[in-house]
């Protein structure tokens, strides 16, 4: 009995390890920790620590970095996250303030411009009793990059346009109307349309009834490659877009293997209700032949 | 009526030590791969817990279909020989195949839940599904409403027989419609499945010894346990009419 019980758990244990080796053998395209997930960016130096998903592109001088963060509201959450991140004893109003409703509710989009040329672009939302904060934060001092979501204004429209110039006027002295049009291109994620000029450059890509938003404004002759730029708008709408966070919906496991054990006994207990039966009516047909010899 | 023993062999008939066995395996093979599903296995990050109903929901669909295809088989070959062990057999797919079938349905429901956000849908695949169970059920009720036994066992053969039709509508359906969010594990998914997922190493770890457990073992026990239990009930039958008949 002591061996089959030894046996058994030598079992389980080579079952488990044998599901660890297979867990390991699957990597996965995301960082994935108890609080969310999120695509792990392809090219980036990945920062990533525990319970903090961060990925550095340093020809960009940018990172991006997903996070949970405690305040009173998701702007705050946000504000806090930033400040400790980069060890800021306080930070100035956001350039830009809006809300984006996404699938999985209603994001806070914010934009800073911190010390030493340095910018940040951040969405955060709630998730239970806390704030899930993603930051875009780029440090070039020869440009500004802000990455913003902004919901369409007229979602018939199949253009970024009128969210590029919105986000154009709020967070420059530019109009979309002083940039050229410089077509669109296809990214990874998606189509972003262009527009420059010698000191700025916008791109937005259309996902669901959002535009995604990029701004870069510098010195002329110091912008990066443009497809650098679409590199780093496209790893901002994918973090973005690709978020996500585990369903906590065990209960409705257990309701399935409960409903599947109550299945399988119902029909074992039927066979054995049934075979129950016919031993009774073998006794009563005994107990007749019997009365009937007497 | 004096030799009616309760240890009669067609009645009380000890059950044979490969029945004995098998039964053993599906106990044991069932909590193995309740244990591989529930604890081996990775935990989907998208879907979350609930898609490990996936190793049970399949499986269930597959043993099903061995059960239904074994009604088939009973069906055919009691046309055929107008054996009554056939058509014992054909009953007995009958039965596990529902309880499996079932099974299959509300584990598929439950799981729908949390991912489709309903408990039912009017999805091809769920309708088939639906539409098979229904078609199962009915031949247990139009067989136990036929009193005349020869009668009974050529006309539940037939139906047997055309019944799987709604197994084969069940199975194919998803690659015949596209218009539907059921998703499919082998190949890829209509465009608009819901709530696929890869098969990767640590999914076929958990789904391959449940495939064959639920595919083989599990139906042909239950079935053998069925079989004898018809067996026992005719035998008991025929003591009840020799008792009538004095």
């Amino acid at each position: 009995m002591r061996g089959a019980k030894r046996r058994a758990i030598c079992l389980l244990a080579l079952l488990l390890a044998l599901g660890g080796w297979t867990s390991a053998q699957d990597e996965s395209p995301y960082f994935q920790s108890a609080a969310f997930n999120v695509p792990i960016l392809a090219g980036w130096e990945n920062q990533s620590g525990a319970g903090i998903a961060q990925f550095h592109n340093p020809a960009a001088r940018a990172t991006i970095r997903s996070a949970m963060a405690d305040g009173a509201d998701a702007p705050a959450a946000a504000a806090a996250d930033l400040a400790g991140w980069q060890g800021l004893s306080e930070l100035d109003a956001p350039v830009y303030s809006g809300k984006v409703n996404l699938a999985d509710g209603t994001w806070h989009v914010l934009a800073y411009d911190l010390d030493e040329g340095r910018s940040a672009s951040q969405i955060a939302r709630r998730a239970d009793d806390r704030f899930i904060v993603i930051s875009f934060l780029e440090s070039d001092p020869a440009s500004r990059t802000l990455m913003l979501a902004i919901a369409q204004a007229d979602e018939s429209l199949e253009s970024p346009a009128p969210e590029l110039d919105s986000a154009l006027q709020q967070v420059t002295p530019l109009r979309l109307a002083e940039l050229a049009a410089a077509g669109a291109f296809q990214q990874p994620g998606g189509d972003w349309l262009v527009y420059h000029s010698e000191t700025a450059r916008a791109a937005g890509s259309i996902f669901g009834n959002d535009s995604y938003i990029a701004l870069q404004t510098g010195s002329a002759g110091e912008q990066m490659a443009l497809g650098d730029f679409l590199a780093l708008a496209d790893a901002w709408q994918s973090t973005a877009l690709g978020f996500f966070i585990t369903p906590d919906n065990s209960l409705y496991l257990w309701l399935g293997v409960a409903v599947s054990l109550l299945m399988l006994l119902t029909l074992i207990g039927s066979f054995a209700w049934r075979a129950r039966g016919l031993r009774k009516d073998l006794a009563m047909l005994e107990k007749l032949a019997s009365a009937d010899a007497d | 009526m004096t030799q009616l023993k309760s240890d009669s062999p067609l009645v009380a008939s000890p059950q044979p030590r490969l029945l004995r066995a098998l039964t053993m395996l599906t106990a044991l093979g069932f909590a193995g791969c309740l244990v591989l599903g529930l604890l081996v296995a990775g935990t989907d990050i998208q879907q979350g817990q609930v898609q490990r109903i996936f190793y049970i929901h399949m499986p269930a669909f597959f043993g099903a279909f061995t059960a239904f295809g074994a009604t088939v088989l009973g069906g055919l070959v009691y046309l055929w020989r107008g054996s009554e062990a056939w058509d014992r057999i054909a009953l007995a797919g009958v039965e596990v195949g529902l309880a499996f079938a079932l099974i299959n349905l509300l584990t598929g429901a439950i799981w729908a839940r949390p991912i489709w956000n309903t408990w039912w849908t009017w999805d091809p695949r769920l309708t088939s599904a639906a539409v098979m169970c229904l078609t199962y059920a009915a031949y247990l009720m139009l067989r136990a409403g036929i009193e005349n036994p020869g009668r009974r066992r050529s006309l539940m053969s037939v139906y047997g027989i055309f019944a799987f039709v709604s197994v084969l509508l069940t199975l194919f359906i998803i690659r015949i419609v596209p218009d539907t969010i059921h998703p499919v594990i082998v190949g890829a998914s209509p465009q608009n499945a819901q709530g696929s997922f890869e098969a990767t190493s640590g999914v076929l770890l958990a789904l391959l010894p449940s495939m064959i457990l639920w595919l083989t073992v599990m139906p042909i026990t239950l079935m053998w346990h069925r079989y004898r239990l018809a067996l026992r009930q005719e035998a008991v039958d025929a003591l009840k009419l020799k008792a009538l008949g004095g």
